[in-house]
């Protein structure tokens, strides 16, 4: 009897252990580290109309929305036939129950009015499945003319409350256009919508025009000239569409030009002698100051966000790879070392990639690094693909492609920085050296 | 040893060597003819002919005749039928008038209060509108303005699925609709009378596990095997789990019913009713949990239940560097209290990443939430508070 006793106790005491280990502490906790990445599901019906006049602009402006939020790639659009009941007064409660059965993640209302050439639009933002709204409603208004920017700007701000940074959407681009056959070429500056919509030219074609980059406030752009025979960078205001030549000439040519943070200083290249190097320039003195002194060619220069570093590309190795040094002096700092050749790098404004322009075995490529070239990732390929240009916000590049041939054009093309979302930008014609400026004020 | 006396049957123990000689040689000998002749004998015995058979009906002579006639030329028509011209359809649908942009689009935002909503309206509380920055009115006045941008068709370039998930999906069928839920389509019997509920299939949309750029799409190899891969060995059986003893006692707590209720869980509805019964009065201490703990298993289907409805694809990089702690209080039915959902910490990002990734989360739990979490019933008390902890790094690099 005796031992028994002893071996049910001993069998209880070794399952105590065990009892304790399982037992609970508190509420039940799980860790999820796995998840989707598929677009946002959302609904835009038309805006209410509260005038008659008003009705031209009130699916207008949520068209824009919707198209602005959809070629982000980051939303996806629940078609109007899908609404299960009518949306008819901005100021009413929302019936969430309608939305969720439609799976709207977010839901877009706005109305629109009109007083004489002025337009009202007000719109709210709402989470459907917490039954909130995202933030407080607002208000724009302007002239009628502007209503695109009004739809850009709501777009925006629903942009940023939704993914937690701020948007794109009311922004513009300059850009090379490209008219006629490859052996002739006519190339024109030209300054657009960041969706391709109010095309407006800035010269003429009757001279070649290369690689325009915007001020860091939007109002003034970089461009290089071949119009006294020899490149040379000039500066276009692009509200007054005024230019004036800003390197002199000597014979030497400069180009590659980028606006420094501070707006009032660029840096370029200078090619003089059979060697390129690069130099910077305050814009008010015209004083040019030698950053670079190498036999080789460092041409391509960006600044950082905080204006401290530039990079740049060099053949100093014997190939084109990127390098970053400050701007103050001293030495260059190889980043790229894959195989191929690196070029146009670019900063990114928030300051956490570099992108580049990548040519190996036969193809070109648009990429991304870290300022330190760790995490290096290719987002395309093609026949030629090249000069990548940020989005105000960072997280999207655009960037020329050319087809292949005699026939072969030049477009266009944005890319989300994680690879997805490649698609072309609408342009009149061949397109080429895009530029995107910051957000509009 | 003398066979003789015996024909050569071992009769003794001690005979039995010999015998088993004698039998090895007869088993010798006819296992060597059976392969001989399995050896040579296929060769002697050339193969059967090959032949073919044909299936042949009896026709009559009037049959044969009518079948001879229909191999006559055909008649040849008086007069050539004209071909028939294709039906023109209308002149290509004008492309509608744009409204031509003007040079200068002065834009100008100003702050205007928003108005309240109805009293009948979900509360949102009566926030002062923020300041809307101005929109510079001046435009760049320039020598050429597009009017009208042509639509021209440009290369599809999107990628296969814009989704990505914990685990690839195959596309679903045309006729299939999307939906979180595997659900065979049901069709009503053919002849049946009664009227039968019908049950379209859904299937979740098609996901790819990682995120393939355009460049690593173009490095791809070709996609034709260029080698099997051996199989895997069988799997061992799993090894029982150490809350087989638990289980095993629950088992047999299950096949000898206890004449008295379960105290615990007794106590935990009555803890339940005084919960529901002081709701509003404010808030209210969750039971102890207490019961039978959550297997692995549960947990793991309850992990990947709010998996699929966590969708991080619109959040901010900062946001997908961010994790948050969220609680949240189910029902019995295993249903999200929508407003007992809390963000309790978070980690690696700024307040306002924090928001975007509880919100993210929030929508996961109320998204997949919505027709019950599948957890044992018998267990509430152990899930009825539930912490989830979202981790988006191992999405980040995706």
């Amino acid at each position: 009897m005796r031992n028994a006793i002893a071996t049910v106790l001993l069998g209880l005491a070794m399952l105590l252990p065990v009892g304790a280990v399982q037992a609970q502490d508190g509420p039940l906790r799980i860790e999820i580290t796995d998840g989707v990445i598929e677009p946002l599901p959302f609904a835009v019906p038309d805006f209410i109309a509260e005038s008659p006049a008003a009705a031209q602009y009130s699916a207008d402006i949520a068209r824009v929305i919707a198209e602005d939020l959809v070629g982000s790639g980051l939303f996806r659009e629940i078609p109007k036939v899908a609404y299960i009941s009518p949306y008819t007064d901005f100021d009413a409660a929302v019936n969430f129950t309608d939305w969720k059965a439609i799976n709207a993640q977010a839901l877009i209302t706005g109305s629109v009015s009109l007083s004489g050439n002025r337009i009202t639009v007000r719109f709210r933002a709402y989470d459907v499945f917490a039954g909130q709204e995202l933030g407080s409603g607002l208000q724009l208004s302007g002239t009628t003319d502007g209503w695109r920017r009004i739809g850009h700007k709501v777009a925006d701000t629903i942009y940023s409350r939704l993914t937690g940074e701020s948007g794109y959407f009311d922004s513009r681009v300059v850009f090379v256009s490209e008219t006629g056959p490859k052996d002739d070429r006519k190339k024109r500056l030209a300054i657009m919508d960041y969706d391709g919509a109010n095309v407006q030219y800035l010269t003429n074609s009757a001279s070649i025009v290369l690689a325009p980059r915007f001020s860091p406030t939007g109002d003034r752009v970089l461009y290089t000239s071949y119009e006294s025979g020899f490149p040379q960078i000039h500066v276009l205001d692009v509200g007054r569409v005024q230019r004036r030549i800003l390197s002199a000439g000597n014979g030497s040519m400069s180009f590659a030009p980028r606006f420094a943070p501070n707006g009032h200083t660029i840096v370029y290249s200078q090619s003089a002698g059979g060697n390129t190097d690069l130099f910077s320039m305050d814009i008010n003195s015209g004083n040019p100051q030698r950053l670079t002194s190498a036999p080789s060619i460092e041409t391509a220069p960006s600044f950082s966000p905080d204006g401290s570093q530039l990079v740049f590309e060099s053949d100093r190795s014997g190939t084109s790879q990127l390098y970053v040094m400050p701007v103050s002096g001293g030495e260059a700092k190889r980043i790229s070392f894959g195989q191929g050749r690196y070029g146009t790098p670019v900063w990114s404004p928030r300051g956490d990639y570099i992108a580049f322009t990548k040519q190996n075995a036969g193809r070109f490529h648009i990429g991304v690094m870290r300022t330190d070239g760790s995490e290096e990732r290719l987002l395309t390929a093609s026949f030629l693909d090249e000069g990548p240009t940020w989005s105000p916000n960072g997280r999207v590049i655009m960037f020329t492609r050319e087809t292949q041939g005699a026939s072969g054009q030049a477009r266009l093309y944005s890319v989300d920085i994680s690879g997805r979302n490649l698609k072309p930008v609408k342009t009149p014609d061949g397109a080429s050296d895009p530029s995107w400026s910051p957000l509009q004020n | 040893m003398d066979l003789r006396s015996t024909g050569g049957l071992p009769l003794r123990a001690s005979n039995t060597g010999d015998n088993v000689q004698t039998g090895t040689k007869i088993s010798v000998a006819g296992h060597g003819l059976l392969i001989t002749w399995a050896l040579v004998g296929g060769w002697l015995n050339p193969e059967p002919l090959p032949f073919q058979s044909q299936d042949v009906s009896i026709i009559s002579a009037e049959e044969f005749a009518r079948l001879s006639e229909q191999q006559a030329a055909p008649e040849v028509a008086e007069e050539p039928v004209a071909p028939q011209e294709p039906a023109v359809t209308e002149s290509t649908p004008a492309i509608p008038e744009r409204p031509t942009p003007t040079p200068e689009p002065p834009v100008q935002p100003e702050p205007i209060e928003t108005p309240a909503e109805d009293a009948e309206a979900e509360p949102p509380a009566p926030e002062p509108v923020p300041e809307v920055p101005s929109i510079i009115p001046d435009a760049p006045d320039v020598p050429e303005i597009v009017t009208d941008l042509p639509q021209t068709a440009e290369p599809e370039t999107a990628q296969q699925t814009d989704r990505v998930a914990p685990e690839p999906v195959r596309p679903p069928d045309p006729d299939t609709q999307i939906s979180d839920v595997v659900q065979e389509e049901v069709a009503p019997d053919a002849g049946a009378e009664a009227n039968q509920p019908v049950q379209e299939a859904t299937a979740p949309e098609a996901a790819s596990d990682r995120i393939v750029t355009e460049a690593e799409a173009d490095d791809a190899e070709p996609t034709a095997p260029l080698a099997s891969v051996r199989p895997r060995t069988r799997p061992n059986r799993p090894q029982p789990q150490p809350e087989a003893e638990t289980q095993t006692a629950a088992r047999e707590e299950e096949t000898t019913p206890s004449p008295e209720p379960n105290p615990e869980v007794e106590s935990s509805a009555v803890d339940d009713a005084l919960a529901e019964a002081l709701a509003g009065s404010g808030e209210v201490e969750a039971p102890e949990p207490s019961g039978p703990p959550m297997t692995r298993g549960e947990k793991d289907a309850l992990r990947v239940a709010v998996s699929q409805c966590w969708n991080v694809g619109s959040l901010s990089s900062e946001a997908l560097r961010t994790s948050v702690v969220v609680g949240v209080t189910l029902s019995r039915e295993g249903m999200p209290d929508i407003g007992s959902i809390r963000m309790l910490s978070s980690s690696g990002g700024s307040d306002s990443s924090a928001k975007q990734a509880y919100e993210a989360a929030r929508r996961a739990i109320i998204r997949c939430g919505s027709r019950g979490f599948d957890l044992p019933a018998d267990k509430y008390a152990q899930w009825r508070d539930i912490e989830m902890t979202f981790n988006p790094e191992g999405m980040r690099i995706r």
